[in-house]
């Protein structure tokens, strides 16, 4: 591997501030699982399809598959191992686990990091709104149904302690 | 794939950008989101990436005298969130909407859509009148969006911004992409239409096709045809027709440019005002009055479950990321492992060379068939697979040879080294031309896998003499699997020189005897773990990578892991057969079921796996749960070069079913029935022998699942045409009956022990796995219900060889019924052994003793103050004294041995409510209710998933799903092509009920709840299309020129 140009990018994961030196084309999902031994981001289709690769990127949710080293100076990084440091995350994770949102659970780091992205920007949402936000994320064994329960349940616990925090 | 090692660029402005060009393997590169799939296609990657993002003219949003200038690497996902850009552009914003999915439109930019020339927003920048602003040789110009796209540009040129007239005035507008499925959709064709409107007249038309390969251009003629006519004057029909002919649009695999064209002509139209052709029934609510739902029978919610809603206990971990599955491992030392495909569908195999592949550095091992220390074969009913193929290739996925490395880089530059001299063989690509004379064999012997025949009574006396007599030939696509998690895992040699295969699976001591004739290694030699697993749905039930990985392993005395990537998933995984079933079938005037003759032929693809069984179970249902008392029913098994058919969730009973249930609704229309009375003429009864005659279990619920049905309150939401007449609403049921078990004629053993652990905790150990089903909480459940333990003191141990007993496979709808009747055989035996030992402990008779949670309580104690905690006996007993009991049995069988036979059955009804449009022919399904009776419920959560899931399962094979082959070749090569249903496929409202409670004396506990939901989805659907416009889809996935066509000859 000599001979192929490295790139340098420098970017956050997780708070921390990493450097890198990988060839330009090394695809983030593979530095997260290959190189850097963080597996709760999945790879399933390789191709920006699944959505089971999701990571949050300057607090949006991306592919993490489709992103290459080249891309990744500056950015801002948050994996699934990650996601403890959001204020959001532990209502919105307790909400998908109580209501049982899924199986086996090979998609559920991808769609709870996109639910992260939706929910941080939008808090009140309606049904509609989640289901656009997660036309990237495919699932097989749900049907989707509980994923939409667990996401509405937790726009409202994010919604009650939001008031709760005003009152 | 090369080296990934390409140099980037990074130009500070145009000038220096398109210098950079000049070099002729260049690149350049925006938001990137293109290139996986680019690549993944064959495409060379560059030796240099021009990275456009440091260029700062290429940025922001802002106004440029009459014009909106929108830099080109604005990200479609900044523009989504610019309201105050979009409240002025809403053709934008609609166009917006369809591209790709919200974390791609985080990445993809405005430029990267246009540049590419088959961008899904081409239409709408069209209708928009949008320019250029462009940077080629000859400096800065500016162009109009038609222009460019008509004349390629002949030298190196960079798109700057996308300027968008600013709106003024009335305009009518629209837009609409059809793609494959809802949402995430490649593009079948797009449009945009956009009218200027003064005084009702129309002062400028702009129309426009694009997306995917339908070439993005305007539609000059037909804007003239619009221009400066008055609205309410336009001829729609001759507008319609001269679209038709303006469209230019290619056939691919999935659509004809003729569909391409009539979409485009009917939304145009549509959208601008037109009407649409076709069929506009004007129909209402179906009543059915007779109906009453069944006593007992509800519908499964959290809320309505109250306390038997239970947190599965492996969600947390899922969730927050922290499972660790098999295909997770990473050990510094650990060898990454790929397989050799054959890549041709069928060829003699004249020569394999690995010495190259071998001297890489880094390679640790190659292995081939001369590695195969055993049988080089496998399957689950005959052993007709390679490991590693020999002499001969029968499909593109045929494993011929694999190595270990270093990393991926290598081993897959290793797979590039190894030469394969092939002879091609004549293609065999499907099952008809498999069993013409003289066909190519793709096995010695001949193509025909099995055959089977069944007939009793005077079919062809009994068609002469019936009333009504239908016939039709229903033909299925190849289903994938579609589980998020590809095959994959990883092995090693232990230190005591064992095997140890870490690899999702349905039954790892299957696994393990295939495996131990492979290797020719003693089974006891091979520890195999098969749990946890993301998702399996039978096609992980068949060896996958274990070949494999066990042979680098050995080879190599290194730990390896191999996990397939999805297009290799798509190439070599089983998928589900495609049947072609034709089915004529005949009743009397009164609608009461003569006679059933039905031809099924099966595709196995190159190998048998479980085809003989699946294609004997679909037999097995060929009356659904009515009574026929004249059959014919004859099935062939082909091989075929194709991909490689096994077991999948219904396992050849959802095929049939789709065909007698839609035959059971044609026969009422024929007979002027209704739906529910042409079966309630025709049902099974309580008692009544099964199929082929064999006793069957008590606790039917056929007519309670046909009340519950035709009581269901979707009957009265609206149906026929929408209000805004572009679809037509139709609703449709159907039945189904599953046989639970592998039937009478397999092994089919079961079993568990239950013990008190070390640690105070109360194991149960069951050779069953964890794909997603819920397994470990159907054990939690059952054993502290049998044992009177708390539920969270339960530890289900599964999935391990080394650990488990033997409890058969997880398939077959048969896991429910084992972890039951194991909680319900051990519990009692080792109740009584942990109340004897606490007993020697407390000093007390064990008859004042009873098991309580948390521990051991005194009986008649009120307070229920525990004596001695699970924790504390087990802490008090040696090892060896730790109370244990085990329960082994054979699955519930009918002693029917001249075929196959089922005994234990679950029973289903399932509604659906569909919108068919009447633009595209897509069908939507807004509603499915299923209604489901499989005795007692385990988990509320773990069975109404089960049924949910299932159903968007069946919906997808019935609307969207299509793993075609052409000549041995996947038209599909990974999740862009094949479809399975996103969440905006999912229906709006999706109801599941358990009619719960069993016979009295019913032994038999709980049935499987796995393949229920799915069984009945298909004909669901297809009746409530057929309901909505007339004619019953013959062929899944149902498809829109289909529909459209039928709409048409249906006026």
């Amino acid at each position: 591997m000599s001979d192929i140009a490295l790139c340098r990018p420098t970017f956050r994961l997780n708070g921390e501030v990493r450097g890198l030196a990988v060839p330009a084309g090394r695809r983030l999902i593979d530095i997260l699982r290959d190189d850097l031994g963080l597996m709760a981001a999945k790879k399933a289709c390789g191709i920006g399809r699944c959505g089971a690769c999701g990571v949050l990127v300057n607090d949006r949710a991306v592919n993490a598959c489709l992103l290459m080293a080249w891309q990744l100076d500056g950015l801002e990084i948050v994996t699934p191992e990650g996601l403890d440091g959001l204020p959001e995350a532990a209502a919105i994770r307790r909400a998908l686990i109580e209501e049982n949102a899924f199986q086996c659970g090979y998609c559920a780091p991808g769609f709870t990091v996109a639910l992260i992205g939706l929910l941080r920007r939008t808090p009140r949402v309606s049904e509609a709104e989640i289901r656009s936000a997660l036309e990237g994320n495919l699932c097989r064994c749900t049907g989707y149904h509980s994923i939409i329960r667990g996401a509405l349940a937790a726009a409202n616990a994010l919604e009650s302690r939001r008031s709760g925090d005003k009152q | 794939m090369a080296g990934l090692g390409f140099d980037v660029l990074r130009p500070a402005s145009p000038e220096e950008a398109l210098r950079l060009l000049l070099h002729p393997s260049a690149r350049l590169a925006a938001g990137g989101t293109a290139l996986q799939l680019e690549w993944s296609k064959g495409l060379a990657e560059p030796e240099r990436l021009i990275d456009l993002g440091g260029i700062a003219r290429l940025r922001g949003v802002a106004a440029q005298g009459t014009f909106l200038r929108i830099g080109a690497m604005t990200r479609l996902g900044d523009l989504e969130r610019d309201r105050d850009l979009l409240r002025g552009q809403p053709l934008l914003a609609a166009a917006l909407a369809t591209v790709a999915a919200p974390p791609v439109r985080a990445l993809a930019t405005i430029g990267g859509n246009v540049a590419g020339r088959t961008g899904c927003l081409l239409p709408a920048l069209l209708g928009l009148d949008a320019h250029l602003e462009i940077f080629g040789s000859n400096g800065r110009r500016r162009e109009a969006l038609s222009d460019w796209l008509a004349q390629p540009d002949p030298d190196p040129s960079l798109i700057e911004a996308i300027l968008l007239p600013k709106a003024s005035g009335e305009r009518l507008w629209t837009h609409r992409k059809t793609g494959l499925r809802a949402a995430f959709t490649p593009s079948v064709i797009g449009v945009a239409g956009l009218l200027d409107l003064h005084d009702e007249r129309i002062a400028a038309a702009r129309l426009a096709v694009g997306g995917g390969i339908v070439p993005a251009a305007r539609l000059p003629g037909i804007e003239a045809m619009l221009r400066d006519r008055l609205l309410a004057e336009v001829d729609w029909a001759a507008v319609h027709a001269a679209i038709l002919e303006a469209v230019v649009a290619p056939d691919d695999v999935f659509r004809t440019g003729g569909y391409r064209r009539r979409v485009a002509a009917n939304a145009l139209v549509y959208g601008l005002g037109g009407g649409l052709p076709g069929r506009r029934p004007a129909t209402g609510p179906r009543i059915f009055p007779r109906a009453v739902s069944p006593v007992g029978e509800s519908p499964l919610s959290r809320n309505a479950a109250g306390g038997r809603w239970h947190v599965r206990p492996d969600g947390p971990d899922k969730i927050m990321g922290r499972l660790a599955y098999l295909t997770d491992r990473r050990e510094p030392d650990m060898l990454v492992g790929r397989i050799l495909r054959a890549g041709i569908p069928h060829a003699g195999i004249l020569s394999i060379d690995v010495s190259r592949a071998e001297a890489l550095p880094g390679v640790a091992a190659v292995v081939t068939w001369r590695d195969v220390p055993g049988e080089n074969g496998f399957g689950i009913v005959v052993q007709d697979q390679p490991a590693l193929c020999r002499d001969k290739v029968r499909y593109v996925g045929d494993a011929v040879a694999a190595v270990a490395a270093r990393d991926a880089e290598t081993a897959a530059r290793a797979l590039e080294l190894i030469e394969v001299d092939y002879r091609p063989l004549p293609v065999v690509g499907d099952p008809v031309a498999a069993l013409a004379s003289g066909a190519e064999e793709v096995h010695q012997g001949g193509n025909l896998q099995c055959r089977l025949d069944y007939a009793r009574g005077d079919v062809e006396g009994a068609f002469e003499g019936a009333a009504h007599v239908v016939e039709a030939v229903y033909a299925m696509s190849r289903q994938m699997h579609g589980f998020m998690e590809t095959e994959g895992g990883h092995a090693r040699i232990e230190a005591d020189g064992g095997l140890l295969i870490c690899a999702g699976g349905q039954h790892g001591r299957r696994d393990r005897l295939q495996l131990s004739r492979i290797l020719a290694m003693p089974e006891e030699k091979i520890r195999v773990v098969t749990s946890p697993t993301g998702g399996a749905f039978g096609g992980k039930d068949e060896l996958t990578v274990q070949p494999a990985l066990a042979l680098l392993a050995l080879k190599s005395g290194r730990p390896v892991r191999l996990q397939l990537d999805r297009a290799e998933s798509v190439q070599a995984g089983i998928k589900r057969h495609p049947m072609t079933i034709r089915m004529r079938t005949a009743c009397d005037a009164a609608g009461r079921l003569l006679a059933q003759d039905v031809d099924v032929l099966s595709d196995a693809g190159a190998y048998a796996s479980l085809g003989p069984h699946v294609l004997e179970t679909a037999l097995e249902h060929a009356c659904g749960p009515y009574v026929a008392a004249n059959v014919r029913a004859a099935g062939r098994l082909a091989y075929t070069n194709n991909g490689v058919c096994g077991a999948f969730r219904g396992f050849g009973a959802n095929q049939m079913t789709y065909a007698i249930e839609c035959q059971m609704d044609r026969l009422a229309a024929v007979s002027g029935l209704d739906p529910f009375e042409i079966r309630r003429r025709n049902l099974r009864r309580p008692g009544t022998p099964g199929y082929l005659g064999q006793r069957v279990a008590p606790s039917e619920r056929l007519a309670e699942m046909l009340a519950a049905a035709e009581a269901d309150p979707l009957w009265s939401k609206p149906r026929g045409p929408s209000s805004d007449g572009m679809e037509i609403v139709g609703v449709g049921m159907a039945m189904n009956y599953q046989g639970n078990g592998l039937g009478s004629l397999p092994p089919d053993p079961g079993g568990g022990i239950l013990r008190l652990a070390a640690d105070g905790a109360i194991e149960a150990l069951i050779g069953l796995d964890e794909m997603g089903q819920g397994l470990l909480t159907s054990v939690m459940a059952e054993v502290s219900r049998a044992l009177g333990c708390g539920r969270e003191e339960v530890r289900p141990v599964v999935g391990d060889t080394g650990r488990v007993p033997e409890s058969g496979s997880t398939t077959a709808s048969r896991g429910g019924f084992v972890v039951w009747k194991v909680a319900q055989a051990a519990a009692p035996l080792l109740r009584a052994r942990i109340l004897a030992e606490a007993g020697r402990l407390l000093r007390r008779e064990t008859g004042d003793l009873l098991l309580a949670p948390g521990g051991i309580a005194g009986r008649g104690s009120n307070k229920g103050d525990l004596l001695l905690s699970f924790r504390d006996l087990a802490a008090a007993l040696p090892p060896e004294s730790l109370p244990e009991a085990g329960a082994g049995f054979e699955f519930p069988k009918t002693d029917y041995v001249k075929g196959n036979a089922r005994f234990l059955f679950a029973f289903g009804a399932t509604l659906a409510r569909v919108a068919v449009s009447r633009l595209s022919g897509e069908v939507r399904v807004l509603d499915l209710t299923q209604h489901t009776a499989a005795g007692p419920v385990i988990d509320v959560a773990a069975y109404l998933g089960q049924i949910e899931g299932g159903g968007i399962q069946g919906l997808g094979f019935t609307l969207t799903e299509h793993a075609d082959m052409e000549d041995g070749r996947y038209l599909a090569a990974n999740l862009d092509g094949y479809m399975l249903p996103g969440i905006q496929d999912t229906p709006a409202s999706m109801i599941v009920h358990a009619l719960e409670g069993l016979d009295e004396g019913d032994p038999f506990g709980p049935r499987g709840v796995g393949e229920i939901g799915i069984g009945a989805v298909t004909p669901a659907i297809a009746n409530a299309v057929a309901d909505a416009i007339g004619a019953w889809p013959e062929r899944t996935p149902i498809e829109p020129e289909w529909i459209l066509d039928a709409m048409e000859r249906c006026p």
